[in-house]
């Protein structure tokens, strides 16, 4: 690569900050402002000297006693969904994979004309069927649907890792005489590691953020964290910051430590799903 | 073993079952329920187009229907310029890069209701840091909560804020993909550097750049939260988008039939952007298709 000259290298570095800027001071502002005693939150002009304290967590803790609840349903139809896609994506990424059929292949091309639904339409009749079925207000509705609108892409990534697995290993082990199940588990997943956390990367954020089909499916027992933020953020007594500042912290400071940490796997899984189709 | 056997349509069906049952019969259901007049409460009643004739009718959906196409262009254009000067800039001399990246794209991990409250922090009325900046340098603040025009801005400028790293990371694995020889071969022929760009840069990450945008249109159109969240389509119902109207028909006027016919003309403008992807995909792989 051509070394630039150094004026345009300041410029890059000038744009590069700038961009991280545009991107991070949103997030850092409330982050900050969420260990700010509450009457500096909007002090003019700002702040940028304060002795942290916790007293917004504390008062979050202390009004909103339903939030760690929350927390723990965001964690279960997480972790659910998450769990689902992969097993599903997997299973039918290996076929996908190693075989073809006209058969096949329609399934395939259908997986992908689903994608561009727009899942809002589904709230329409699955709202009567759910509470029919009294579903409404659980876990499973969430993890089912989040799963259905993640497992096509999370099957693509997993087809495109498990194609670069060389087909002699599993002839190997099929002589040893292993079977299908012994196959994918002993030989295919370890070597898909990469894959699995790419194609699980996708549908973990989307399910620990989603907000539409929480709100149309849950009412109590099964409410997601970003529909409490959402209520404390509407609330009629005027908005209490302090405490909505620190419910987005505590939300979001996981899933963006997860999405730092996993970030070349966004981009594998991206290139192995969306460029190629 | 290559073979393949019912175990194989097994391994596939717990998916194929799932988009099945919670898209596809639920899309062909909303079909069914956009020709009858429907509150939920009581039994369907037959009403042929007439929730169609209804939509059509009805302001408040033209309007809605203005403003997603004033919010998806400004979103899809928006963040394509942001997200491909982003990759090219990545994509060359850079120090700290995996730095720089983590920052650029921590906006994806942040939900919507997050991202309605950081927005609207900066945007408090008086109080808020770039509203009160606006009006120290003697310019007028941002009247997001009663002029619609201003709403429907920040809505845009917050939704390309969120979803501009998926848009870069799209661009820049495409970017990172091109052959350095073409670059340096243009550059010993005499090209100049927006030669090189134009010509050849640009030329080669153009598939990556319709998928991008397709994909990009399909799912902006989809818009809900940042509105919802941020003035529940008001005042007056002038901020509405296609979904704020359909869940407002739907789950607070009880109409599921005029919020059927909204969702089906969601889903055909959905498909009609996607055609020419799909049809190119189509041809792709039934060529490959064995059997």
């Amino acid at each position: 690569m051509l070394e630039p000259r150094p004026v345009a290298k300041a410029a890059r570095l000038a744009l590069a900050v700038l961009a991280s800027g545009w991107s991070v001071l949103p997030i850092a502002l409330v982050v900050l402002a969420s260990f700010k005693p509450p009457r500096d939150i909007f002090a003019i002009p700002p702040t940028l000297i304060f002795t942290p304290t916790l007293e917004n967590y504390v008062r979050l803790w202390e009004l909103w006693p339903g939030f760690f609840d929350n927390m723990r349903n965001s964690l279960i139809i997480t972790a659910g969904a998450t769990a689902v896609t992969v097993a599903f994506a997997s299973s039918a990424g290996y076929v996908y994979a190693r075989y073809a059929s006209r058969l096949l292949t329609i399934s395939a091309f259908f997986m992908i004309v689903v994608r561009m639904l727009p899942p809002i339409i589904v709230t329409l009749p699955l709202f009567p069927l759910i509470n029919w079925l009294r579903l409404n207000d659980t876990h499973i509705v969430l993890v089912l649907l989040y799963s259905t609108f993640f497992v096509s892409l999370a099957t693509w990534i997993m087809r495109a890792f498990i194609e670069q697995i060389p087909r002699e290993l599993e002839e190997a082990a099929f002589v040893d005489g292993a079977n299908l199940g012994q196959i994918l588990v002993r030989v295919i997943l370890p070597l898909v590691a990469n894959g699995l956390v790419a194609a699980s990367i996708f549908v973990l954020v989307f399910a620990w953020n989603e907000y539409i089909f929480a709100l149309v499916f849950t009412t109590r027992s099964a409410r997601t964290t970003p529909l409490v933020i959402s209520e404390i953020l509407s609330t009629v007594e005027g908005v209490d910051w302090g405490i909505l500042f620190a419910a987005a912290t505590v939300q979001l400071a996981p899933i963006l430590a997860f999405v730092i940490a996993v970030q070349r796997y966004v981009i594998a899984g991206l290139t192995a799903s969306a460029v190629k189709g | 073993m290559n073979r393949l056997r019912s175990v194989h349509y097994a391994m596939i069906a717990p998916a194929q079952v799932l988009l099945v049952a919670f898209i596809l019969l639920p899309a062909v259901y909303v079909g069914w329920i956009s020709l009858h007049r429907w509150s939920f409460a009581d039994d369907p009643v037959f009403v042929g187009l007439g929730n169609y004739a209804a939509i059509f009718a009805d302001r408040v959906f033209w309007r809605a229907v203005w403003n997603t196409f004033l919010v998806v262009n400004t979103v899809v254009y928006g963040e394509l310029a942001l997200g491909l000067g982003l990759a090219f800039l990545m994509a060359g001399w850079m120090p700290c890069k995996k730095l720089i990246i983590a920052l650029l794209i921590a906006p994806y991990a942040i939900t919507e209701v997050s991202a309605v409250v950081m927005w609207r922090t900066m945007f408090e009325p008086d109080i808020g840091m770039i509203n009160w900046a606006l009006m120290q340098i003697g310019l007028d603040q941002l009247e997001w909560s009663s002029d619609p025009n201003h709403a429907l801005f920040l809505v845009a400028l917050l939704s390309i804020w969120i979803h501009t790293p998926f848009t870069f990371l799209l661009l820049y694995a495409a970017v990172s993909t091109i052959p350095g020889e073409y670059v340096e071969a243009a550059h010993i022929d005499g090209a100049t550097p927006w030669q090189t760009f134009w010509h050849i840069k640009l030329r080669m990450i153009m598939p990556a750049l319709l998928i991008a945008l397709m994909f990009r249109y399909i799912t902006a159109m989809r818009v809900f939260g940042e509105v919802w969240l941020l003035t529940e389509g008001g005042p007056a119902r002038l901020t509405e988008v296609l979904a704020v109207y359909l869940y407002r028909q739907a789950f607070r006027y009880h109409e599921f039939g005029t919020a059927s016919a909204t969702g089906l003309a969601m889903l055909v403008i959905s498909l009609l952007i996607a055609l020419p992807y799909l049809h190119q995909m189509h041809r792709r792989m039934f060529r490959h298709a064995g059997a």
